[in-house]
C-alpha cells in the first residue's frame, strides 16, 4: 500500500514538473487518436447515413458487422494491422510498421464502427418527418446533407467522443503496429512499460492522465446529454 | 374548365389488410381549395400522404399536373429543424437558394402575419404545439407551392391564430390548398368540402 501512495505522490510531482516523457506521450496519445478519429468521422458519417436512408442487398449484414465490431478487442486489430504493415504484408512497402501512422491506422479501424453503428442508429432514430419535411422543399442534396448534420449533431459528436476515449486509452494497437519505441510511445504502452520496469510512479502518472482523458470524455458527453435533454 | 392539378380514382391503401384510406374520386383544381372533413382515422392524413407522394403503397390511379412544380405537406404534428423561428420559416427560401437578406424580410413578414414575429430568434424547441404549428404553416405559405397541404391546421391554435393562418393562407392566391380536418374550417377560407 506504501508503494502505492509514494507512487501517486510521484506522480502528481512528475505532472507538476511536466516530465517530458510523460508530456510527449500525452501529446503524442491526443495527435494519433484525434486523427485516427477524424478519419474515421470522415468515412464513417457517410456510411452510417447511406445505411440508414438506403436500402440495399447485405444492408443488414454490414449493419450487424459494424455493431459487432465495436466489441472487437484492440489486440485483435493490433494483430490484423500488423500483419497488414509488415514487411511481408500487403501494405508492406508502405513502410509504417512501427511509426505513428500506423497507429493511426490501426485506431481508424477501432474508431470505424463505432462512429457508423452510432450514425446510423441516430438516423434510424431521427423522426421521419424531418426527411419527409426536406423533400417537400426540394432541399437539394448537400442542404440535405447539411440539415441531416444538423439535426444529428448530439448523437455525432457523442459518437466521436466516444471513439475518442477508447482510441486514447487503447494498449493492443499501439503496443503491435506501434512497437512502443520511443517515437510511437502513447500513455497505454509507457503505462505499460514503466510498470514493468519497476517504475510505478511514472506508470501512476502515465494512468492518471489517462484516468483524466476519460473524465473529460465522460463529462463532455454528460454535458451534451444534458444540453439535448434542457437546451438553453 | 382548366385540366384539374391532382385527381385521384378508386385510392386504397391498405395497412395488414385493413384498408385505412379509400377514396373512390377527388380531384383539385389549380388554386382551388378544399377541406377534406372525417373523423379521426377516415384517412384524411393518408390522403394527404398519398398526394404530396410520401406513400409508395396503395392501388388507385393518381393523375398529376405535370405543371404542379411543387406540392408542400404540412404535418399533423409540426416538424421543426434545429434553429430559430426565423431559420425554420426561412427554410424554403434557403432550399430556393434566395439570398439572406430578401428571405428573411419574406419570412418575418409571414411572421408578423401569423403574430409570431417577436419570436423569430427563439429557439423552436421552446415554442408551444400552437406556435409551432404557426411557423411550419409560415414555412409552406413563403414557398408559394402549387399545392398546399395542411394536416389539421387549426388543431392547438386559438382564434386569433385562426384567422391570422386564414389570413396568410388567402393571402396564397395562385396556391391550391387542401386542409384536413375532424371539424369544419373557418368559413373565411371558402373551401369546397370533401367528406371522407
Amino acid at each position: 500500500m506504501q508503494d502505492i501512495w509514494h507512487g501517486l505522490y510521484e506522480a502528481f510531482f512528475l505532472l507538476l514538473q511536466l516530465d517530458s516523457s510523460v508530456v510527449d506521450a500525452a501529446l503524442r496519445t491526443a495527435f494519433v487518436s484525434s486523427l485516427a478519429v477524424m478519419i474515421a468521422t470522415l468515412v464513417g458519417v457517410p456510411i452510417g447515413l447511406l445505411l440508414g436512408q438506403r436500402n440495399f442487398f447485405g444492408r443488414t449484414f454490414l449493419v450487424l458487422t459494424s455493431r459487432a465490431a465495436m466489441g472487437l478487442p484492440t489486440v485483435l486489430i493490433g494483430l490484423t494491422c500488423y500483419c497488414l504493415l509488415s514487411r511481408k504484408g500487403p501494405l508492406g512497402d508502405l513502410q509504417l510498421l512501427y511509426t505513428e501512422p500506423a497507429i493511426i491506422f490501426g485506431e481508424f479501424f477501432l474508431a470505424l464502427p463505432i462512429i457508423v453503428t452510432w450514425t446510423h442508429s441516430a438516423y434510424r432514430s431521427l423522426d421521419p418527418a424531418i426527411v419527409e419535411t426536406m423533400i417537400s422543399f426540394q432541399a437539394s442534396w448537400w442542404r440535405r446533407t447539411l440539415t441531416l448534420l444538423s439535426e444529428l449533431r448530439s448523437p455525432l459528436l457523442l459518437a466521436i467522443l466516444t471513439a475518442f476515449g477508447r482510441c486514447a486509452t487503447e494498449l493492443g494497437i499501439a503496443m503491435l503496429v506501434g512497437g512502443n519505441l520511443k517515437s510511437t510511445r502513447t500513455l497505454a504502452t509507457s503505462t505499460a512499460l514503466e510498470t514493468s520496469r519497476g517504475e510505478f510512479s511514472r506508470g501512476i502518472a502515465m494512468g492518471l492522465i489517462m484516468l483524466l482523458l476519460a473524465v473529460i470524455v465522460a463529462l463532455a458527453i454528460a454535458f451534451f446529454n444534458r444540453e439535448e435533454e434542457h437546451p438553453k | 374548365m382548366t385540366s384539374p392539378l391532382l385527381q385521384i380514382n378508386h385510392l386504397k391503401v391498405n395497412r395488414q389488410d385493413t384498408i385505412i384510406c379509400n377514396v373512390e374520386e377527388f380531384e383539385i383544381q389549380p388554386r382551388e381549395r378544399v377541406a377534406v372533413i372525417g373523423p379521426n382515422g377516415s384517412g384524411k392524413t393518408t390522403l394527404l400522404r398519398v398526394i404530396a407522394q410520401l406513400e409508395s403503397s396503395y392501388s388507385g390511379d393518381i393523375l398529376i399536373d405535370p405543371a404542379l412544380s411543387q406540392s408542400i405537406y404540412v404535418h399533423q404534428t409540426p416538424v421543426m429543424f434545429r434553429g430559430t423561428v426565423l431559420f425554420n420559416a426561412s427554410y424554403g427560401l434557403i432550399c430556393q437558394g434566395v439570398p439572406p437578406q430578401d428571405r428573411e424580410t419574406v419570412a418575418m413578414t409571414a411572421l408578423e402575419t401569423l403574430g409570431i414575429a417577436s419570436l423569430a430568434h427563439r429557439s423552436c424547441r421552446q415554442l408551444s404545439g400552437g406556435e409551432k404549428r404557426r411557423v411550419a404553416i409560415a414555412r409552406a405559405a413563403i414557398v408559394k407551392p402549387a399545392l398546399l397541404l395542411l394536416d389539421e391546421p387549426f388543431a392547438d391554435i386559438d382564434q386569433t391564430g385562426s384567422d391570422a393562418i386564414c389570413e396568410l393562407l388567402f393571402s396564397l392566391t395562385e396556391t391550391a390548398i387542401v386542409v384536413a380536418s375532424p371539424q369544419p374550417v373557418p368559413h373565411q377560407l371558402d373551401c369546397r368540402k370533401f367528406e371522407i
